[in-house]
């Protein structure tokens, strides 16, 4: 099969402008903390309290019940702006509408984030077009070596973002989302890159499709869940902090973040997506492997690590769900799992010999 | 079962709805150690004490972390049943570590007893905690939910809704809302409950109980199954017998006899490469003719085996795993007898250039034996002195060879491998270093002999393997992965609905909500749409609500 050198160069530069409007969508999103304008209709954090009472006091008429709403008052004052407003809302006797209506919308978006979406927005499609041309020119999957695997899994990692901020509106986590995203793409150009070529005949198999895709899209999503691990783990620590009374620091950054239990759901769910796409990527490689090795398990570096992987998230799963471990400790070994991710895709691939070396860049 | 050994639900062990409502719904209660019983217990009361140990979430989670950092050195050490050249490379390299890490199985981490003892203790702690629970799955599966509660407005989840409607028509539309929703249904007098998501606790046993049929598949591959290897020069044939394989690894089960009676003969090895460009020389397509027959005595049938494309034979695999070049060499000894006339698998040192080495073993040379240690090199170029090989096609093939004479000590001592010469008892030739076009020799000083380069074959090494474990693995990981999906994504929920006549005269409408687990989040804007759904059936409106 004759590689198509046209297409090749036609992704390496719609690669390149896909580094440059993100790396600009950051800049936006940090310009938006700097100095955005914050518009009257978001909702700040320290209005909730003075919502839910409201509502509270509005059904003070019934003597149990007014009971459980201050305790309900109580419970809120945690909950998600988001969510505390509906219940206000309907608490106070409001026209119950649906809980969508009530995120804040991309309308109510400062200029800079709309700004950073945009160019996100942009990058992306770029970022598509430079993984859909390689395939073009090589004829397969365009997921075949190390620099592919990465643009590949750095594409699927801001698709699910998108997702995740379309469906739940964290807008703002975009800053701390793109920032990586941007080192991993510009360290993919320059460290390890590699032309476009055909496949080893290891790797020609229909299996390649099934295998790695489904490691790829969990791999990026697991990028995903990394992040919102990271920022909920300083969003946490704030809000120790300000429930201590201790002095802290970028309080403004912080309140304009969804809460630590909001990003702890958005890891949560992030990971229970990425799971089961993990656990079938391990699968399927075992069937290829099977099919090109004559077994199905063999403890193989690659293996071993992505069986480590895979035991690190099962922990993190059962831990969210057990007294005493979850939260922050949760969120650590969810970092943990990702930690072994990243050994297994760098350090096994560059320094362990293994049946998986395939990176192309010896 | 007790408090602490649940696996990921906490509501399958929680009580009966009237104290659940008041309990929060999802978080395990503080996980209590259970604490150790005095000697008064006597023996039974310690070992329901280990077992309770054994079976809790937190020794499974230890479990599971520790699985995961044992695995790590079998990832980072040469393994024995991987690469065991690389073992040997490590004791010469670390003489004084070596022994220690191989007292520690080290070397042989995923057979190692203290690795087997973890995987062996999470997998009854897997099952003490998953039986009991399949057991309680099974009686409540035709199980009612508890009735409503007395006071449904402590449901983390609630609203009150008004209706102009009576009791009875009230209730009755909720119902109706409910059961075009699929949750199971009991009513009593002025209430209803009802409960939805059964199959999140099914998943979740699934994907435990695939985890343990896993296992047994496992150990099923272990038992009946069997490895092997052998190298196979174009235009030769081997049968499927103990004595004509390189390496035999059968399980512990298997004797010799039940090795399928098959026979392959390699016709022809054809590989090619990518002639230009900056990936020069990797190759890009490896293929294996074979002519096999699958017992004595059957007409034989071709198959072209590739990389990824094994062949079976009733049941037994056959893989292409490798290749190299075999040089022919013909060797006349200082009698002028032909001795030797074959060729000689040589192994690649290198895969840009698959410059290849090998010795040649002369014992039946006379006056004395002759051995030769040799590099083959597929494309020979002349860097600077030095020749090596700068393509992995045999476009300029040359042999170069270190002559020695001798005896081989073949007759005594250990067995030897046939890819090393033991030059112990040798000495060797002042030969001129010459390389070897196909075709030239090498006259041996001192009427030792004569040394032909005759010309070269191609060899494939495959991979015979069978395992009965294979396709039950196959079903227990589709189960867990079924199971997995299931109880990810399906939540447990209850709902509760009293109906009653209010001061006012109007009906009021109590709605409660429960998700028994919910990790994820999200039965708020169930609850939210369900009971919106409640007020439109029965025309009421919202008085108060909240929100756990």
């Amino acid at each position: 099969m004759v590689i198509n050198q046209g297409l090749s160069h036609l992704s390496d530069h719609f690669l390149m402008v896909t580094l440059v409007l993100y790396f600009l969508a950051v800049l936006a999103f940090a310009a938006d903390f700097a100095f955005g304008k914050r518009s009257p209709a978001e909702p700040a954090e320290a209005a909730v309290p003075e919502l839910v009472t409201a509502g509270a006091a509005g059904a003070g008429a019934a003597g149990a019940a007014a009971g459980a709403a201050q305790a309900s008052a109580a419970d809120l004052a945690s909950a998600t702006v988001a969510s505390a407003t509906v219940d206000s809302a309907k608490a106070s006797g409001g026209t119950g509408r649906p809980a969508t209506a009530s995120r804040p919308g991309l309308r109510d978006a400062s200029f800079w984030v709309r700004t950073g979406l945009g160019l996100t927005v942009l990058g992306v499609i770029a970022h598509i077009a430079g993984v859909v041309s390689r395939g073009l020119a090589v004829h397969r999957v365009p997921w075949g070596d190390m620099y592919e695997f990465i643009i590949a899994v750095t594409c699927v990692a801001v698709l699910f973002f998108l997702g995740l901020i379309i469906r739940y509106r964290p807008f703002r986590l975009g800053l701390f989302f793109l920032a990586p995203i941007v080192i991993i793409i510009g360290l993919a150009q320059t460290v390890i890159y590699t032309p476009a070529g055909p496949l080893v005949p290891a790797l020609n198999s229909y299996w390649l499709a099934i295998h790695v895709t489904a490691i790829t899209l969990a791999t990026g999503t697991y990028v995903v869940a990394a992040v919102l691990a990271v920022v909920y783990l300083f969003a946490d620590r704030h809000a120790r902090r300000v429930a201590a009374g201790l002095p802290v620091r970028n309080g403004e950054v912080f309140r304009l973040l969804p809460t630590p239990e909001r990003l702890d759901q958005f890891a949560y769910r992030t990971v229970v997506f990425a799971f089961p796409l993990w656990t079938f990527g391990i699968m399927a490689g075992a069937i290829w492997a099977d099919e090109a090795w004559g077994r199905y398990w063999g403890w193989d570096p690659t293996e071993t690590w992505a069986f480590i992987t895979w035991v690190v998230y099962a922990c993190f799963l059962h831990a969210r769900v057990t007294a005493g471990w979850r939260g922050r400790r949760a969120a650590y070994i969810q970092l943990v799992g990702f930690g072994c991710l990243l050994f297994n895709l760098l350090g096994v691939s560059l320094f362990i010999t293994g049946l998986h070396s395939y990176a192309g860049l010896s | 079962m007790t408090e602490t050994s649940r696996m990921t639900e906490t509501g399958a062990a929680q009580a009966e709805a009237g104290q659940q409502a008041a309990a929060p719904p999802e978080p395990t209660p503080p996980a209590p150690t259970p604490p150790a019983p005095s000697s008064a217990y006597g023996a039974l009361g310690w070992l329901r004490w280990g077992w309770r140990q054994l079976t809790s979430m937190r020794t499974a989670l230890i479990l599971l972390f520790l699985l995961a950092v044992a695995s790590v050195p079998g990832s980072l050490l040469p393994q024995q049943g991987i690469d065991p050249a690389a073992v040997q490379q490590y004791y010469v390299s670390h003489p004084g570590l070596a022994p220690w890490l191989a007292r520690l199985s080290l070397f042989n981490v995923f057979a190692a007893p203290w690795f087997a003892a973890i995987y062996l203790m999470l997998f009854l702690s897997l099952a003490g905690c998953v039986v009991p629970r399949a057991y309680r799955l099974a009686r409540s599966a035709r199980a009612l939910p508890p009735p409503a509660p007395r006071n449904v407005a402590r449901m983390p989840q609630s609203v009150r809704h008004q209706t102009g409607q009576d009791a009875t028509a009230a209730l009755a539309a909720a119902t109706a809302v409910l059961r075009r929703r699929k949750f199971r249904l009991r009513t009593g007098d002025g209430w209803v409950s009802a409960e939805k998501g059964y199959r999140r606790e099914l998943g979740n046993l699934l994907f435990h109980l695939a985890l343990l049929g896993l296992l047994g598949a496992i150990a099923l591959g272990g038992l009946f199954g069997y490895k092997a290897n052998r190298l196979l020069v174009s235009g030769t044939s081997f049968a499927n017998t103990v004595t004509a394989l390189d390496e035999f690894h059968p399980g512990r089960l298997v004797s010799p006899a039940d090795l399928q009676p098959f026979t392959i003969t390699l016709n022809k090895f054809a590989a090619s490469y990518v002639t230009s460009g900056q990936l020069r020389g990797q190759p890009s397509s490896f293929n294996a003719y074979l002519s096999y027959s699958a017992q004595p005595g059957v007409a034989s049938q071709r198959y072209d085996l590739r990389v990824n494309h094994p062949l079976n034979v009733d049941g037994v695999k056959v893989y292409l795993i490798g290749h190299g070049y075999a040089p022919v060499f013909k060797v006349t000894d200082g009698a002028g007898k032909v001795v030797f006339d074959q060729p000689v698998p040589f192994i690649a040192v290198n895969t840009s250039g698959l410059t290849s080495e090998g010795v040649v073993k002369v014992p039946d040379a006379k006056p004395d034996q002759l051995g030769f240690a040799g590099v083959f090199l597929p494309t020979a170029v002349d860097a600077g002195g030095t020749l090596e090989s700068v393509f992995p096609a045999p476009l300029n093939p040359r042999v170069s060879l270190i002559s020695y004479r001798g005896n081989l000590g073949m007759n005594s001592g250990p067995s030897q491998s046939v890819y090393s010469l033991n030059t112990a008892g040798l000495t060797e030739l002042p030969v001129a270093p010459r390389p070897l076009a196909p075709g030239q020799s090498i006259k041996l000083p001192g009427g030792a002999g004569t040394l032909t380069f005759a010309g070269y074959r191609q060899w494939a090494s495959l991979a015979i393997t069978y395992d009965p474990g294979q396709v039950p693995a196959l079903i227990a990981g589709l189960a867990a992965l079924a199971g997995l999906l299931l109880s990810f994504f399906i939540r447990r929920r209850r709902m509760f609905v009293r109906a009653y006549p209010g001061p006012d005269g109007r009906t009021v409408v109590d709605v409660g909500g429960l998700a028994r687990s919910d990790p994820a989040g999200g039965f708020d804007e169930e609850f939210a749409r369900l009971a919106e759904e409640f007020r439109v059936a029965y025309a009421g409106e919202t008085s108060e609500g909240k929100t756990d």
